[in-house]
């Protein structure tokens, strides 16, 4: 058995194709003819700009947009006046084609190698890819023709280049092993793209696995069974239909509204932590965004965020939602996270700090400014305002306050924003799930930040090894926050939304629906899942289940129980 | 020459995407154009220079244009930037 990086879900069992990388060695040659010689690179670069437009198109079918967009920026690579213009010049200059190739793009891949920007490093492979593909036209080298594969292909590889997967027919290719690449590679981007289950970083995979194996790919788990024998056929077989069976059922899910076995209807949203998730969130058919946190507009820079800065990311996500809600939850940062220009100190205690609210309305500037981008943004969609952390009213009543103050200011502009934009709070303090009933009577609505109210409720560090064994969501204490946040907000007419991770959870979905939650906000993978646990449950059905549930004393017993009838 | 200090407001800076359209748009003027950025000078002509100088959300360039249709160049340049580069 090999392991690996378990890059794309689902399992594969097919023969083995291995796909070589090309030995792109060539002797550099004297140039006599100039002329002829840089007509022979432009010869080349043109046929290199067909090819790649043909597998473009045909990536724009197989794996998406995206996908075919990437290769057509080679074709802009090739075209940068950095680019061409100065391997011409080599050429002029007496080098060979390959060689002058070869010098340029090295030089051009060794320096975004060494950012330090993600991206930017992701591009080096893509120039990798162009060298490649132009050192073999100039050489006379035929790439392996991967659309030639048979039915049941496991492809083996150094990594998969976008000119590959081109190539790459999704119902012969059952499978893709790889000695390199991480979660965010190309290989890794294209393989769940194309919904081929993928291996990555399979050490040595093109010296240990030989054409015409048999092989069995778990991309679930990032193993590949060597040498499989009848039993591990027939096992990874089922749960291969089984997989492809709960994802085509899921898919049956799409498009539907979220409703209950009895017609209760729920509003299904996503957590997002920048603009571009709010493009996944509808990509997965999310109801809009229960939760955007805003932290990555203050972190990984050397001065805050500007108000105009902040306002072109809110207002992206609100155009992508396209009139769907967007809860915006204000700056939730504390001493525990690297944010030098903010000034503040580390704290013994950062959970229970200077963080979050408490920072913001002490920087009231700050904090206004953020608020003034969030209401500029409220006139491109249905942006509603959260603060976190809140643990007295008096928090909410300030909180309150600077948003009149930021729109009178933007009144007295001429800026346009929506006058009655919701703001609510994220319960999350044990203190907030206490005066539920005072804060539902000041706040437009609630959402349950499960994840931190059970560790305050709990006293318990879920990091912590030897307390960890607290920290649940089905701690009767936490149940009981839960059960009286919903219930007071219900009993004010609000919203209650939970944005925790508790709220994907199969065994809290039927007592949240019991309790009279509104809304569940989880991350984009789970939509589809949520929605069909809660088609499962009929409003009776829950109440039976919370009803049991709220009497018992203990977590074992709970989760017990629940395991049985979920 | 003509020349003006521009702040990137997109959340990912200077990436493929925008870097590529606003070489595009650069290429069509005649004279010379330059993001000075970090001490150095960078050609906005060409996308790969762009990307290699990895401009991040919130850094301040100095747009530097030189030549007969400068005042246009760094007209487009500068509004194009403050517009968020498309995104």
């Amino acid at each position: 058995m090999l392991k690996g990086i378990g890059a794309s879900e689902g399992y594969g069992i097919g023969k083995i194709m291995i796909v070589e990388e090309h030995t792109l060695e060539y002797t550099p040659h004297a140039v006599n003819d100039v002329e002829a010689e840089v007509k022979r690179y432009r010869d080349a670069v043109a046929a290199f700009i067909e090819q790649t437009k043909e597998q473009a198109a045909a990536l724009r079918i197989s794996a998406g947009e995206k996908e075919a967009e990437i290769m057509e920026g080679h074709i802009q690579i090739i075209n940068d006046p950095a680019m061409g213009t100065e391997i011409e010049k080599l050429i002029e200059a007496g080098t060979c084609a390959e060689a002058s190739v070869e010098q340029m793009l090295d030089m051009f891949i060794n320096i975004f190698s060494m950012t330090d920007d993600d991206l930017t490093r992701q591009r080096a492979s893509d120039l990798k890819d162009i060298k490649n593909a132009l050192l073999s036209i100039l050489l006379g080298i035929n790439e392996v023709k991967i659309s030639d594969a048979p039915a049941g292909t496991v492809l083996v590889a150094k990594e998969v280049t976008p000119s590959m997967t081109a190539g790459i027919n999704k119902d012969n290719i059952v499978g893709i092993i790889t000695e390199t690449g991480s979660q965010t590679s190309h290989s890794a981007i294209l393989a769940r793209a194309m919904e081929i289950p993928a291996v990555l970083s399979v050490p040595n995979a093109l010296s240990q696995l030989s054409s015409g194996e048999q092989v069995i790919v778990d991309g679930s788990c990032g193993e590949v069974v060597t040498a499989p024998t009848e039993e591990q056929i027939a096992d990874y077989t089922a749960r291969r239909d089984a997989f492809l069976r709960e994802k085509r059922e899921l898919e049956m899910f799409r498009g539907r509204r979220t409703i209950s076995a009895s017609g209760e209807e729920y509003e299904l949203c996503c957590n997002i932590g920048s603009p571009k998730d709010a493009g996944k969130a509808m990509e997965a058919d999310g109801e809009g965004v229960g939760l955007f946190r805003t932290e990555f507009l203050f972190m990984d820079r050397t001065a805050l965020p500007t108000e105009d800065e902040q306002f072109e990311a809110y207002k992206a996500a609100a155009v992508i939602l396209k009139g769907k809600p967007l809860i915006i939850r204000t700056l939730d940062i504390g001493g525990d996270k690297e944010i030098p220009y903010l000034g503040l100190e580390k704290e013994e205690n950062p959970f229970m700090g200077f963080r979050a609210i408490r920072y913001c309305l002490k920087n009231r500037d700050m904090f206004k400014s953020q608020i003034k981008a969030i209401l500029r943004a409220s006139a491109f969609g249905d942006v509603r305002i959260m603060f976190p952390l809140i643990t007295a009213v008096e928090e909410l009543r300030e909180g309150k306050a600077l948003v009149e103050e930021a729109k009178d200011y933007l009144r007295a502009s001429g800026i346009a924003f929506n006058e009655n934009i919701p703001v609510g709070v994220m319960t999350e303090t044990a203190a907030s799930g206490v005066i539920a009933d005072l804060l539902a009577k000041e706040a437009d609505f609630f959402s349950i930040g499960t994840n931190d109210l059970t560790g305050y409720t709990m006293a318990c560090d879920r990091g912590n090894s030897d307390v960890s064994y607290l920290y649940s969501p089905f701690q009767p204490s936490v149940l009981r926050m839960i059960k009286s946040i919903i219930e007071n907000g219900v009993r004010e007419n609000i919203p209650v939304g939970m944005c925790g991770e508790a709220a994907a959870n199969p065994m809290m979905i039927p007592l949240l629906m019991s309790f009279g939650l509104t809304e569940f906000s989880v991350s984009s993978v789970s939509v589809l899942k949520v929605r069909k646990n809660i088609a499962k449950w009929t409003k009776a059905e829950a109440d039976e289940v919370a009803a049991k549930v709220m009497s018992m004393a203990t977590e074992a017993e709970v989760v017990e129980y629940l395991s049985s009838v979920v | 020459m003509v020349s003006k200090e521009v702040t990137l407001v997109n959340a990912q800076g200077f990436h493929m995407r925008p870097a590529s359209m606003f070489a595009a748009a650069m290429a069509k003027y005649q004279c010379d154009i330059f993001l000075k950025f970090n001490g150095a000078n960078h050609n906005a002509k060409s996308l790969l220079n762009i990307i290699a100088a990895c401009i991040k959300c919130g850094s301040t360039v100095e747009v530097i244009c030189d030549g007969p249709d400068e005042n246009e160049a760094l007209a487009e340049a500068v509004q194009l930037i403050e517009s968020g580069l498309g995104e």
